[in-house]
């Protein structure tokens, strides 16, 4: 229901911001949490936590935002747009529960898609703190990822295509292993069946390209992860990737450093 | 025909006692002049006052307002800069459901329109003070933990 509500809010909210110029605050876009502030209106990010209105509508909403309460809610990273406050490091997708987050009682559950270390500017909350493991200095999502994620990762996994060319300072995630049972490891990985390619957990990215790859014992290769969307090619990974020193067996496809196949996934095995 | 004080008097003193009796039973009914809505300034307001400015920030002398607009009895002045209004209401229902109305007095800048207890918010940045909403951040995050004690 919530995936109908976002576009129809922000359609009538375009529609609002470009006919009815003269209105007192029928222009108006209400938000909820913090954001970033469009380049035309200054940039940077908005602070303002609570429930408020600006004058603008944010671009590529449907990605980057979720409806709470008839209000746009940010999921995406704040650090990438200037955020310079209080910040929590998370790797791979995860769960939000936005209603935690901002406070008030409209439980709501949505999913940030983002692959790879990001950041947020809060720390899972204790309602769902149960669902992810810190380790290396990050948030892990681990168990079982409910329907709606899954369904909805068609979409809003679009979100990597506009993180993959930003350049900002991401977290550094060092580990000798993603937690077992990772969401990262386990739904993100799927066969090849479409031309994209993640360079996830498993590499050392300190100069492109080649990127060097250490893993413990210093053996050689790079995780590649498939993620199914038919028309994305993602690709992230770069100046602070994550390093993984061993992808747990059977969670992580790898492929052979030498038999890169650009994205073309010939050479996908499961690493044993 | 001779006419004397004493009638004349007493007929005085008389419209003088009736007129103070009307005026009495008026203001009894509730048909004195009507009370200004926003002549009574908020009960809550002076702690949410010193709360902002023991936390820095710089509170303009608060003067009644308009309150016709939200339905509530409202003072107006800045904090930090930005326009902000308090207005107090019967209970917490009568506030939470004037939010929306709050939001028309915000106008077409940033602002925010929250209702705490019986206590109504709105801040507005009408003077570009705050571009990164830090300030108005500070003010409603104040404003509704000094509510909530």
């Amino acid at each position: 229901m919530k995936r109908i509500l976002l576009p129809v809010m922000i359609a009538l909210a375009s529609i609002g911001y470009a006919t009815d110029a003269h209105a007192d605050h029928k222009r108006q876009v209400r938000y909820v949490g913090i954001h970033p502030i469009p380049k035309e209106y200054g940039g940077g990010t908005c602070y303002i936590e609570v429930p408020h209105v600006h004058v603008y509508m944010v671009p590529d909403a449907k990605v980057h935002y979720r409806d709470h309460r008839g209000s746009l809610y940010f999921v995406g990273d704040p650090v990438a747009y200037g955020y310079d406050g209080p910040k929590y490091a998370y790797n791979g997708p995860h769960p939000i529960r936005v209603d935690a987050v901002v406070g008030d009682d409209d439980e709501d559950e949505e999913y940030c898609y983002i692959t790879g270390p990001h950041y947020h500017a809060y720390a899972p909350p204790e309602v769902i703190s149960a669902d992810f493991q810190l380790q290396g200095g990050a948030y892990w999502w681990v168990g079982t990822p409910p329907q709606a994620y899954v369904d909805a990762r068609p979409v809003y996994a679009k979100v990597n295509a506009y993180y993959t060319p930003m350049h900002y300072e991401r977290p550094v995630v060092v580990v000798d292993s993603p937690p077992p049972g990772w969401i990262g490891a386990s739904i993100e990985v799927v066969p090849p069946v479409a031309a994209v390619e993640v360079h996830t957990p498993g590499v050392i990215v300190e100069e492109a390209p080649p990127p060097p790859v250490v893993v413990n014992g210093g053996v050689g290769f790079e995780a590649h992860v498939g993620v199914a969307l038919p028309s994305l090619d993602v690709h992230v990974g770069g100046p602070s990737a994550v390093i993984v020193g061993s992808p747990p067996p059977d969670r992580v496809i790898i492929v052979d450093k030498h038999h890169h196949d650009n994205g073309r996934h010939r050479g996908w095995y499961k690493h044993h | 025909m001779k006419l004397t004080w004493k009638p004349l008097a007493a007929a005085a003193v008389a419209i003088v006692v009736l007129i103070g009796i009307i005026a009495a039973v008026a203001g009894k009914s509730g048909a004195q002049p009507k009370a200004s809505i926003s002549a009574a300034p908020p009960s809550e307001s002076p702690a949410v006052l010193d709360t902002w400015k023991q936390a820095g920030l710089t509170v303009s002398a608060f003067t009644p307002a308009d309150g016709k607009t939200v339905g509530g009895q409202c003072q107006s002045g800045t904090v930090g800069g930005v326009d902000v209004e308090l207005c107090n209401f019967a209970d917490a229902s009568a506030a939470k459901k004037a939010e929306d109305r709050g939001l028309s007095i915000v106008g077409e800048t940033t602002g925010v329109s929250i209702a705490q207890g019986s206590m109504l918010l709105i801040a507005a940045d009408r003077r570009k003070a705050d571009p990164s909403g830090r300030t108005i951040n500070q003010i409603a995050k104040l404003f509704r933990g000094n509510s909530r004690s």
